[in-house]
């Protein structure tokens, strides 16, 4: 069955339909539960999502009829969605950039050879390990403007004069937000690419010193190409995970103030549980949906992935 | 990810450019220095977390740098101000079960895509990376609906399905990738030496790819344990709601007991913690430990 | 060796898989086929409300036999998201707890009043909460339990600032802010971050003739009163005689620092004193005075309450839901949850009923002419939604009257 490459069954005489119909077959043995589970839990909520974002629901909860594309009217005619569209792009672009830099880094260190290392491996885990929801809140309560570790260190040190209120400027509560996102997808990004630098055969870096390439050169010309695979999927996962990501905006900002700091998922659950309106909030979920699948395409375009894939 | 194939084998000098003798002592300090502090970096929130929660409820919210009186009793209260135990079964049971689902379902998909061509691979892998991109947090009202209509709102089963399925997609990604990586000649090979496919599989393929394998798992596991939105929205019972929608109910809107709250948060980091040092080494070294030679 | 890994797999599955099918309680939907058996969502006030509610359906299944009410405690925190869901699924509780009731009216989904409580339960509520529980005329909200909201102030701060009586004008709040300011302290809290924004700003209007609606019953959002208001909010943040940035400050961080002395004065409920102050400072030496007013005269107070409702499902339910409310509203029941949980009566008897505590007194007294939300207009969570997300901000950078024309709007979509 293996062997025939292409999966196109070459036609025999007689068993011809019935061979086809089992090669045919044959994937669904293998792949048959993966698609049963990911069409019975996921697909199916995302039908009921689209179809929520045609319908027109009452502020309580209640669906009372057919709405067509109105919810989608509603939704572009907020005065809200352009700025909270860029910023969700310069927070996923700023976030996953830092996050893969870092990384890059962090992943090197991670598989240099000094005492401790395995202590420091598991230490760069934990905010992996721990909940987002509550790494944000520890980064909100170190961040407080009356009793804030950061605020003392910083006044302590004489850095600041007096405390900084710094999840109540959009800039600053943007930047530090930003910074939590990173600090949390870190420990994912660098030990897929630590995982990536095990593949890298010895040989090549002695092959490189032979040839006298210093240690940049090395790294750039060398490690890193070898590093690709890696590093599409740390990026590409991050991606996907930083624009869905709410719990760090909602437990330190809630978007605020005003929409200053929403991205289009904080958006989306102030449609439905502020502004009562489940509908609209569907079709904020629905192009949100649209706007993660053509970031995602584009970035596999540009990063050809089908030349990995296949 | 299948240029790695041919030197799969070879073990991997851990430190690149790192070999020469002489001012590696220097070197290593420093490297070390930096390595300590790095780490220290990463756990330092979760200290602060840790201070807090050995605070004095009425310290909690003045700027000191520790507490006056350390309250290591909050960390027993904290048992009795909520049924933690029961939550971290539920934890326990769903991000487990889940991590097998997922393995189960995961496994045979990537194996066959990887090493077979059919019609419909290439819509298969692309459902695959699409499901990846949709978040329990836009989807949480039809998954509730699903769960009302498959009669299965408030047990630990729904919780251990939605789970399984949101982290199917990386896992079978990820161990694609491994197994394409691994070359069908040393598959081959063993199968000719007389062991049974399945028997090739077990014995050169999984170990082999044992990396894509614990990463999958630690991948899975962590995200089912720290899953909060859907398991807010579908369980309702006490005691099947696992630790992530337990721990927030100790900071509601009249009350604030956030030296339980972070306490709480840091139990429930321990568990995944150990997970991790007892595999860490898969997932790293993997690859290097040579099973193929 | 990989026997065993399959059959340790295989094992734990069973186990997980058995565990969870076994455990599978009957609460799925409303309640039985029967109708003896009811769903109650109860919003958790403090950690006292889940005791309090298990022993009254203890009580209560003792004394009506067959009947069984499953109890599930909802976080104010969550409640919206899970109240929509169920709604949105057809998998309401019977009776529910909650701060909102218009718009299930509007929607057919409760019982009005009349259908499930008793004529003597019906003619014990205050008259001033049942006018707040009406949709188009008709009683539907149960009123459960009530707050009122005063200028809670610091003794020890007035001392210092040289300031003997709590201010009554507009003017003397300034005045007497810049006073605290110059003694070292935060003159005013004011919290118009996202956590209840509508009710510190209305606490403000009210007091200066402004608030939602006219007297028509029109929505009168953007009304001058109103401009007015956020004007002089916004000049004493300029002046710097509030914490920084109110728009971003929640009534629980102004509460946690006003327990700490460092803030004179604050508008907060009874509650405040078991919930805020104590817990943090117990020696913390403060007065409560009315709301002050703009010119210093007349005082509004903000009233408060929540409901209780009964969801219909299909009506089986009536008799079980009506036999559990009425249990509940039985004089000892009612107070003493109001005494469990430091809130306000909303009933002649339990009122009566409730300790002499002289603390609760001036909340008691100005309760008599309190001014509510318009919770019966069923716009009013998209409002109230509205004022949450963007009101603070007129404070800040955005111009007030623009703030208000924007919430305005909203109202006037939603009907």
């Amino acid at each position: 069955m293996r062997s025939r490459g292409t999966g196109v069954a070459t036609p025999v005489p007689r068993a011809g339909a019935a061979r086809r119909i089992r090669s045919a077959l044959a994937p669904l043995l293998w792949i048959g539960p993966a698609i049963v589970l990911i069409a019975v839990v996921v697909l199916w909520p995302v039908v009921e999502m689209v179809r929520t974002s045609l319908l027109k629901i009452s502020s309580s909860g209640l669906t009372l009829g057919s709405r067509g594309a109105q919810n989608y009217t509603d939704l572009f005619s907020e005065g809200d969605l352009v700025d909270v569209m860029l910023r969700t792009l310069v927070w996923v672009v700023g976030v996953v950039v830092a996050t893969m830099v870092l990384s890059l880094g962090l992943a090197q260190l991670l598989n240099a050879r000094f005492p401790g290392r395995r202590v420091v491996r598991w230490a760069v885990i934990v905010p992996w390990a721990a909940s987002v929801l509550m790494t944000s809140l520890i980064w909100k309560w170190m961040l407080d403007n009356y009793f804030g570790v950061v605020n003392e260190v910083l006044v302590d040190l004489g850095v600041i004069d007096k405390p900084v209120n710094w999840l109540a400027h959009p800039t600053q509560a943007m930047l530090w937000m930003m910074w939590v996102a990173v600090f949390v997808s870190l420990p994912f990004a660098s030990f897929v690419i630590l995982a990536g630098l095990q593949t890298v055969p010895g040989e090549v870096y002695e092959a490189a010193r032979v040839d006298g390439a210093g240690t940049f050169r090395t790294y750039f010309q060398i490690t890193l190409p070898l590093l690709r695979p890696a590093l599409l999927i740390a990026s590409i996962i991050n991606v996907i995970n930083v624009f869905n990501s709410f719990p760090i905006i909602w437990a330190m900002t809630q978007g605020g103030p005003g929409h200053a700091t929403d991205t289009t998922t904080t958006f989306m659950y102030k449609i439905a549980f502020f502004d009562q309106n489940v509908g609209e909030s569907a079709a904020m979920a629905v192009v949100n949906f649209a706007l993660i699948l053509v970031l995602v395409l584009l970035y596999l375009r540009a990063s050809r992935w089908r030349e990995e894939v296949s | 990810m299948t240029q790695q194939s041919a030197t799969v084998a070879r073990p991997v000098a851990n430190r690149p450019a790192g070999a020469r003798r002489g001012p590696v002592s220097v070197r290593k300090v420093i490297l070390t220095g930096v390595g300590w502090l790095v780490g220290l970096f990463f756990v330092a929130p979760y200290l602060e977390m840790l201070v807090t929660a050995l605070k004095p409820e009425h310290e909690l919210m003045r700027s000191s740098y520790l507490p006056s009186k350390w309250n290591w009793s909050n960390f027993v209260d904290v048992w009795k101000a909520a049924p933690i135990w029961q939550n971290m079964k539920v934890s326990l049971i769903v991000a487990g079960a889940a991590t097998l689902v997922t393995l189960l379902v995961a496994l045979p998909a990537a194996y066959y895509t990887a090493r077979n061509r059919f019609r419909g691979r290439n819509a298969f892998l692309l459902l695959i990376l699409v499901t990846q991109m949709f978040a329990p947090t836009a989807l949480v009202i039809g998954i509730y609906r699903e769960m009302v209509s498959l009669n299965l709102t408030d047990t630990l089963l729904s919780l251990i399905l939605v789970n399984a399925a949101f982290n199917l997609p990386f896992c079978v990604w990820i161990l694609h990738g491994y197994f394409s990586s691994i070359p069908k000649e040393l598959e081959e090979a063993a199968f000719l030496d007389g062991a049974g496919r399945v028997k090739a599989l077990t014995r050169v393929t999984l170990p082999i790819s044992l990396p894509g394998v614990v990463t999958a798992i630690v991948y899975t596991f962590i995200g089912a344990w720290n899953e909060y939105i859907v398991a807010l929205t579908v369980t309702s019972s006490p005691n099947r709601q696992p630790l992530t929608v337990a721990i927030p109910s100790f900071v509601t809107q009249y009350q604030e007991h956030w030296q339980y709250l972070f306490a709480t948060s840091l139990i429930a980091i321990v568990p995944v913690v150990i997970l991790f040092i007892f595999i860490e080494r898969y997932l790293i070294g993997g690859l290097t430990a040579g099973s193929v030679k | 060796m990989k026997r065993h890994l399959m059959a340790a797999i295989a094992a734990g599955l069973t186990v997980a898989l058995g565990m969870t099918g076994c455990s599978k309680g009957s609460s799925s939907g409303g309640g039985s086929s029967d109708g003896k058996t009811i769903k109650f969502a109860a919003a958790i006030y403090d950690a006292d409300t889940k005791v309090y509610w298990d022993d009254l359906i203890k009580t209560f299944e003792a004394q009506n036999k067959g009947y069984k009410v499953n109890l599930e405690m909802v976080d104010w925190t969550q409640i919206d998201q899970k109240v929509k869901t169920w709604v949105q699924t057809k998998q309401t509780p019977d009776i529910l707890n909650y701060n909102a009731y218009s718009d299930f009216a509007r929607d057919g989904l409760i019982y009005k009043a009349s259908e499930i409580v008793s004529p003597q339960v019906l003619s014990d509520f205050l008259p001033q909460f049942v006018a707040g529980a009406k949709y188009q005329g008709e009683q539907y909200g149960l009123p459960f339990i009530s707050s009122a909201r005063q200028l809670f102030y610091n003794k020890d701060i007035f001392k210092k600032a040289g300031i003997t009586d709590p201010p009554k004008s507009w003017d003397d709040v300034k005045a007497d802010a810049q006073k605290i300011k110059k003694a070292g302290f935060i003159g005013y809290g004011l919290p118009l971050g996202p956590e209840e924004a509508q009710a510190e700003f209305y606490s403000w209007a009210m007091n200066n003739n402004g608030g939602w609606v006219d007297a028509s019953g029109k929505w009168a959002i953007n009304q001058q009163a109103n401009v007015d208001t956020l004007n002089y909010l916004r000049d004493l943040n300029k002046s710097g005689l509030t914490q920084p940035n109110p728009e971003t400050t929640d009534r629980k961080t102004v509460f946690n620092q006003f327990a700490l002395g460092k803030i004179g004065m604050g508008i907060n409920g009874p509650m405040a004193r078991k919930n805020a102050i104590q817990p943090v400072n117990k020696d913390l030496s403060f007065g409560v005075a009315p709301l002050p007013s703009k010119d210093g005269t007349t005082h509004n107070t903000l009233g408060v309450q929540d409901f209780l409702v009964g969801f219909k499902n299909g009506g089986k339910n009536k008799d079980a839901v009506s036999k559990f409310l009425n249990f509940f509203y039985q004089k000892d029941n009612s107070a003493k949850f109001l005494q469990t949980e430091g809130f306000l009566s909303v009933t002649k008897s339990a009122g009566e009923a409730l300790s002499s505590d002289p603390y609760y007194k001036p909340f008691v007294d100005a309760l008599a002419n309190a001014k509510f939300a318009p919770t019966d207009n069923p716009a009013w969570s998209a409002v109230a939604g509205a004022v949450k997300q963007s009101l603070g901000t007129s404070v800040a950078n955005a111009d007030p009257k623009k703030v208000l024309d924007n919430i305005q709007q909203t109202a006037e979509k939603n009907g």
